[in-house]
């Protein structure tokens, strides 16, 4: 028998089912919608982000490197690198100006790119048909970097549908290698050398990042940008070179190293009064655009990272010292005797010419540059006071400039040191010194005895108005302004008197400088090399400006007299640059004999 | 309980009987109260809330309009902006290098010029001159080495002959010929091959100051030619 269910309870059923489906389908949605807006919800987020918004890289750009004028010795600029997409690579239509369109084949397209870039159209062809073949489905190559933004404009007029920029900032050297081995220069790495490297905490950038959001047709979206990290750039390192006068310095030099078949030379130019290098010229000279063509040797710069045996100019600064102690004057009497015998049997002491006792005066020892008259004078004086005065003038420390890999060349502790070099030391043999040792000793006599720290770098100007790296300014005072003085006027007596009459004399000008022509020891022995230099001061009655210049190892001319040249042109440079007038009295005679 | 079997079943409602001899009743509408009238809705607030509802979402999108032509704008100028920094990025390069020491150096020596090797001034106030003026010689060097190429080097110039120059190399030529006849200048890279990209981009072409110095090069040549002292006489300033 069938019983049939009562009509009002059917109906109770069926609303049961579908409530309860309804409430089963408001559970799964719930479900889901706690999945989505919690559990998930920071993973979605991103993921969300990541799909609008493009991340980009700010950069901060790195300072320039100017010299004293401003003049850019380098500088930072933006380069472009032209990448394509394999996967997009093919034919493609042109519209034309005159509404017209064609059809631009692949290689119609990179012998366009070839032709602006400069690359060989061939390989460029072998190159992007090579990627079409091996990574057909690839959305990266590189098809040429670090294209000028002129070169860039011109690729982008010639609209390639499938060929895309990157920026690459880069450095660029506009005056080539006027004080290239001093900027140094900038690697794959980075910096690599010269204040490039040492100056690195002042002029390098912090690139920044952000990201923006854009619309499918890549515009970027208004207020979407999130900057996560702002750029910073770098500040500008400001230097105490004129670019002017460092061309002219390495112009000259690099005629006369040539001319004499040099090894390496070097020629600095410093202010007096406060130590400032106007120049600092090495050559070989670094090319920091190529530096490639620049053997490793000569990246540095030899001024400050070459010590060697000075010589005879080293005379000056001994002459200095027994003035300042009072034991002479200019004209105090003494024998420079043929031979100077080391006591203890150690040999003798010649000079570069043979002669017999002569009555020099202290002028005469220095104008005449003799040795054994030199060793006379050395005996006055105590080890300890002569080593004090020699540190207290520089020698044996590393200038203020700091430079990278100066050395700070070599002095012997005073209760080491041996008979000989007791003596040699004093005229500038077993102990070496820079270049810019002995520029900041001259910088001493011509500053009235008050050493000045030799400067290089006047400060860090940071994109916010800050200026560090500030140089050390407080001067030391090594001898009176006596004794430095009389020493000039003894060292303008050797142009006048001596045998730079011919070479180093400028018409019109009082010039007070020394020369060195010293050994080259090698293999213990001091050899047939010869590196010789020439240091003086002008104008001599109120010197203003040192001119060192030292040719290392020259071929066809041994002497001083393969400087002289070269110190001449730089210092008449010098004196026209910076406008000083011709002398009015003429220079006081010492005598040099009795 | 059904309440329906309490309650008493209703009268049968009967029309009220007309009157005879009397109008029949009009329908009397009754005024409402001021109370009343207070609290009824009006048209007027309704009527601004719509328009301003309405309103808002007019601005809203005019604004989102606006502000969508304002990005496509930003957009535009920035990518304008970027091709003028670009080009005055090129442009401040070009100057460097034009200006650099290597560069001005060849260009006088081109012209026949010597560096000074004695130093003398003139001073204005008197007309004295200072120190012992004497003519550049052999000394003075040259910019080049005996290989041709810069003492000083720098490999963003090259060798090389701009449009128009060799008039300005001939009129130099004539009058004072240099020690060793360089066989043209030095350009900045790029320069000289790329002489026909140059006259598209107008711009480049006329600020160029090389070529600017190559068309005005005969007039430079004529006046040599007429001063008696062998040294150029300028004829500007």
């Amino acid at each position: 028998m069938r019983v049939q269910a009562s009509p009002a309870r059917r109906n109770r059923a069926r609303l049961a089912v579908s409530l309860l489906a309804v409430m089963i389908l408001a559970l799964g949605f719930v479900v889901r919608l706690v999945d989505i807006q919690v559990v998930r919800a920071a993973e979605l987020n991103s993921e969300a982000e990541g799909n609008r918004s493009i991340p980009v890289t700010t950069y901060g750009t790195r300072g320039d490197i100017i010299d004293r004028n401003g003049v850019p010795l380098a500088a930072s600029v933006m380069r472009y690198d032209i990448t394509a997409a394999p996967a997009n690579i093919r034919d493609f239509k042109r519209r034309l100006d005159d509404g017209t369109t064609l059809t631009i084949s692949v290689d119609r397209a990179l012998e366009e790119i070839a032709a602006i870039t400069g690359q060989d159209a061939a390989a460029l062809k072998t190159l992007v048909h090579d990627a079409l073949r091996d990574t057909p489905d690839s959305l990266w190559m590189l098809v040429e970097k670090g294209i000028t933004g002129e070169q860039l404009g011109k690729v982008q007029a010639l609209r390639i549908p499938w060929v895309y920029f990157e920026n690459r900032p880069s450095r660029t050297y506009p005056n080539g290698a006027v004080a290239g081995n001093l900027v140094g220069f900038i690697g794959t790495d980075g910096p690599q050398a010269g204040l490039e490297y040492s100056a690195d905490t002042c002029i390098a950038a912090t690139n920044g990042s952000s990201t923006y959001e854009r619309s499918g047709d890549g515009v970027r979206l208004p207020g979407s940008t999130v900057v996560q990290e702002e750029a910073v750039d770098g500040g500008t390192l400001h230097l105490t070179i004129d670019s002017d006068l460092q061309w002219f310095a390495q112009q000259a030099l690099a005629e006369q190293a040539m001319a004499v078949g040099a090894e390496w030379a070097t020629a600095t130019v410093v202010q007096v009064d406060n130590g400032h290098i106007l120049a600092a010229a090495d050559w070989p000279s670094v090319d920091p655009n190529d530096v490639n063509a620049s053997n490793v040797n000569d990246l540095g710069s030899r001024l400050f990272t070459a010590p060697y045996e000075p010589g005879s100019t080293f005379k000056a600064m001994t002459v200095a010292m027994m003035i300042d102690a009072g034991l002479v004057s200019p004209t105090t009497k003494l024998i420079a005797p043929g031979r100077f015998t080391i006591p203890g049997g150690y040999g003798e002491i010649t000079d570069a010419w043979a002669h017999d006792d002569l009555p020099y005066t202290v002028a005469g020892i220095l104008a005449n540059s003799s040795n054994t008259g030199i060793s006379v004078l050395t005996d006055m004086m105590s080890a300890e006071k002569r080593h004090a005065y020699m540190e207290a003038f520089g020698v044996g420390s590393k200038t203020a400039v700091g430079f990278l890999g100066e050395d700070a060349g070599k002095i012997t502790d005073p209760a080491a040191l041996d008979v000989i070099t007791n003596y040699t030391e004093m005229f500038g043999q077993g102990i070496t010194a820079t270049s810019a040792q002995v520029a900041s000793i001259y910088q001493t006599l011509g500053n009235g005895g008050v050493r000045m720290p030799l400067t290089l770098v006047t400060g860090c100007e940071h994109p916010d108005g800050t200026i560090d790296h500030l140089p050390p300014t407080d001067g030391v005072r090594v001898v009176s302004e006596k004794a430095a003085d009389e020493t000039v006027q003894i060292l303008e007596n050797v142009i006048s008197q001596g045998g730079l009459r011919h070479n180093a004399q400028i018409p019109g000008y009082r010039v007070a400088a020394k020369t060195g022509t010293a050994e080259v020891a090698e293999n213990g022995r001091y050899g047939g090399q010869r590196i010789v230099s020439v240091a003086g001061l002008a104008p001599a009655e109120d010197p203003k400006y040192v001119v060192v210049v030292t040719i290392g190892k020259p071929d066809t001319m041994k002497t001083s007299a393969a400087a002289a040249p070269t110190f001449k042109k730089i210092m008449t440079q010098v004196l026209t640059t910076y406008r000083v007038t011709p002398s009015t009295v003429p220079a006081p005679n010492i005598p040099l004999t009795w | 309980m059904n309440l329906a079997r309490v309650l008493a079943e209703p009268q049968p409602t009967t029309p009220i009987p007309a009157i005879p001899g009397r109008a029949p009743l009009r329908a009397v509408e009754v005024a409402p109260s001021r109370d009343q009238r207070k609290a009824r809705p009006r048209t007027l607030y309704a009527a601004i809330t719509v328009a301003g509802v309405f309103g808002i979402l007019i601005a809203q999108l005019l604004m989102s309009i606006a502000l969508g032509e304002g990005a496509y704008q930003i957009s535009a100028l920035q990518g304008d902006q970027k091709q003028l920094d670009r080009r005055a990025e090129t442009l401040t390069e070009r100057l460097d290098l034009l200006s650099s020491p290597q560069l001005l150096a060849t260009s006088a020596e081109f012209l026949g010029m010597r560096n000074a090797t004695t130093p003398a001034f003139l001073r204005l106030s008197d007309g004295a001159v200072l120190g012992a003026p004497a003519s550049a010689g052999v000394a003075a060097g040259a910019v080049t080495g005996p290989d041709g190429q810069l003492l000083v080097a720098n490999s963003l110039l090259e060798q090389g002959v701009l449009a128009g120059q060799g008039v300005a190399a001939a009129g130099a030529l004539d009058e004072a010929p240099p020690a060793a006849p360089a066989p043209g200048t030095w350009v900045v890279v790029g320069d000289a091959s790329a002489s026909g990209a140059a006259s598209a981009s107008g711009a480049a072409a006329t600020s160029d100051p090389a070529a600017a110095g190559a068309s005005s090069g005969s007039a430079v040549a004529g006046s040599v030619s007429s001063s008696t002292s062998g040294l150029p006489t300028p004829n500007t300033h």
